[in-house]
């Protein structure tokens, strides 16, 4: 039997994969991975740059580790979860538009255009995001804003998309998979007729497997990577794109060198305040009392990393310094210019007792890299706002 | 439920105009990075593993057996996947103590060299399971 070629049709595609009871549960796990994401990824965000309303506490220590962790592994495991979605609703992709009743085409057009949206903000962010965590950068735009912009497409999308589908998807869900007859195939109303036959319980488990791959796909690409922020994964991983270590144990994102870092001889932290200032001479720094604290590095990239380190609280060092404390407090790197040369601590993160002006990293005083002479280390923030090679500590009124 | 998606379609496209807003200045880089996807996807991806799909099931008839050669492909592809960024990365990017700290080829390797290792053993184990009943039933007759 011969037949010509011709662009397939939805009810071409007979596999079990393309049944609505399949593309209604992926969407399902895929809603809740992309909700994870955003939700996670919106506190990123305004962790570093709080509005107004926004406070972020202090404890648990690990709480960032924890948040951001959760954005890249449901990230990652919406990899495969997006692509067997797509492939069960691919045989959508080739419904014909009703070219003849002009209300049905528009809405037929809009909801292509919608999809189209979800697919292409869907994949920005899945790749985006995965070139980000390897530090790789085979782009020209901004990563952390453009990923930022796009979240919202993707989730908007998201939403039109439930809005759309959620009678068929509620209908979907309430049937159980071996259902006998599917309440709406994906490839339309009358595939069983246009399908060859097959018997139900064949098409019953070849829908159970083909949810049991995705799912066990998304464990595997989970578990491949885990290892940057799951300390007892971190041998089980072969994808970890970091790894506890690095100079004195922990990694490092911006070296010394990659930042023009030269450390004057004569270094003294600057102390500011509102009607006042004060100068203090590393030495000085080193003879006040120490506090050692356990906490993490934990990074935008997801990895994490713990270590002992050992420096005079903040709130400690004010009071010293005789400056007004319970105030937010800008932290200034000897790095000039650079996108985090310089963070501003919110007030209850500067009224921390556990929030250092470290100077030793797991009893070593720390290395050039780590942010010698004295850096940065709040509990619960992103790596990127434990400020390096710190010079200055501005209260602000 | 007509409320709920009222809401939903109110607040999606809320959404959606809120992030074209922000993207609209980056909008000249970035658009070849959302069309790629899709386009990317459906014109190859999607028919290649239709192919794949259609010569497997000439290939391998039996359901079971097929199935758990096709989770070994699907994983496999998706840690291919998720291996790109780590093998492939521009030489300009700065020094990064820490950062891509493993021969990544190996380890990939390594892990899909165990994975099909537990998928071979599945597929025997599944022709060892299948032969036994019918061979114990043949020596019970005689």
């Amino acid at each position: 039997m011969t037949r010509r070629p011709r662009l397939p049709k939805p009810e071409d595609f007979t596999a079990p994969s393309h049944s609505a009871l399949v593309a209604a549960r992926l969407g399902l796990w895929l809603g809740v991975a992309f909700a994870l994401c955003f939700a996670t990824g919106l506190l990123s965000h305004h962790i570093q740059h709080p509005p107004g309303w926004f406070t972020w506490p202090t404890r648990p220590v690990n709480l960032y580790r924890i948040t951001q962790g959760v954005h890249v592994l449901s990230g990652i495991a919406a990899i495969p979860l997006l692509l067997a979605k797509l492939w069960s609703v691919y045989p959508r992709l080739f419904a014909r538009p009703p070219l003849r009743q002009p209300v049905r085409l528009a809405g037929h057009g809009l909801r292509r255009i919608s999809i189209l949206l979800l697919v292409c903000a869907a994949f920005f962010e899945l790749v985006t995001g995965v070139f980000n965590v390897a530090q790789s950068y085979p782009w020209r735009f901004f990563f952390p804003q453009a990923h930022y912009a796009v979240a919202w497409l993707a989730v908007g999308a998201l939403l039109l998309h439930v809005a759309e589908k959620l009678p068929i998807t509620r209908a979907a869900l309430s049937e159980r998979l071996g259902a006998k007859a599917p309440s709406e195939p994906i490839g339309g109303p009358d595939r069983s007729a246009a399908g060859p036959v097959r018997d139900d319980d064949t098409a019953a488990s070849g829908r159970r497997a083909f949810l049991r791959t995705s799912a066990g796909a998304a464990g595997i690409a989970v578990l491949a990577t885990a290892g940057v922020t799951v300390p007892w994964l971190r041998r089980v991983s072969p994808l970890a794109w970091r790894a506890a270590v690095g100079p004195q144990g922990v990694p490092v994102n911006r070296t010394a060198l990659a930042a023009g870092i030269v450390v004057p001889a004569d270094f003294q932290l600057e102390i500011t305040w509102p009607g006042g200032r004060r100068g203090v001479y590393l030495a000085d720094l080193a003879a006040l009392p120490q506090r050692t604290a356990e906490l993490p590095i934990a990074c935008v990239e997801g990895w994490s990393a713990s270590a002992y380190w050992t420096g005079i609280p903040i709130l400690d060092l004010l009071g010293h310094a005789g400056a007004p404390t319970g105030r937010p407090v800008r932290v200034s790197s000897l790095e000039t210019g650079g996108l985090y040369s310089t963070s501003v601590l919110p007030a209850n993160h500067a009224s921390d007792p556990l929030t250092l002006l470290a100077l030793r990293i797991n009893g070593e005083v720390l290395s050039p890299d780590h942010g010698y002479p004295c850096r940065l280390l709040a509990p619960g923030r992103p790596g990127v706002l434990q400020t390096k090679w710190v010079a200055r500590l501005e209260v602000l009124a | 439920m007509r409320t709920v998606r009222l809401l939903l379609l109110l607040l999606g496209a809320s959404a959606v105009a809120y992030g074209g807003w922000l993207l609209y200045p980056q909008i000249d880089t970035t658009l070849p990075w959302l069309v790629g996807g899709p386009l990317l996807h459906d014109a190859l991806v999607a028919p290649l593993v239709a192919l794949a799909g259609l010569t497997l099931s000439r290939l391998v008839t039996d359901p079971v057996r097929r199935y758990w050669i096709t989770a070994g492909l699907v994983a496999t592809g998706t840690l291919l996947l998720i291996a790109v960024p780590l093998t492939w990365r521009p030489a300009s990017a700065p020094p990064n103590p820490g950062l891509q700290d493993r021969d990544y080829p190996l380890e990939l390797t390594t892990a899909l060299a165990f994975l099909w290792i537990v998928i071979m053993i599945i597929l025997i184990l599944i022709h060892v399971l299948s032969r036994r009943p019918a061979g114990r039933s043949a020596d019970d007759r005689g």
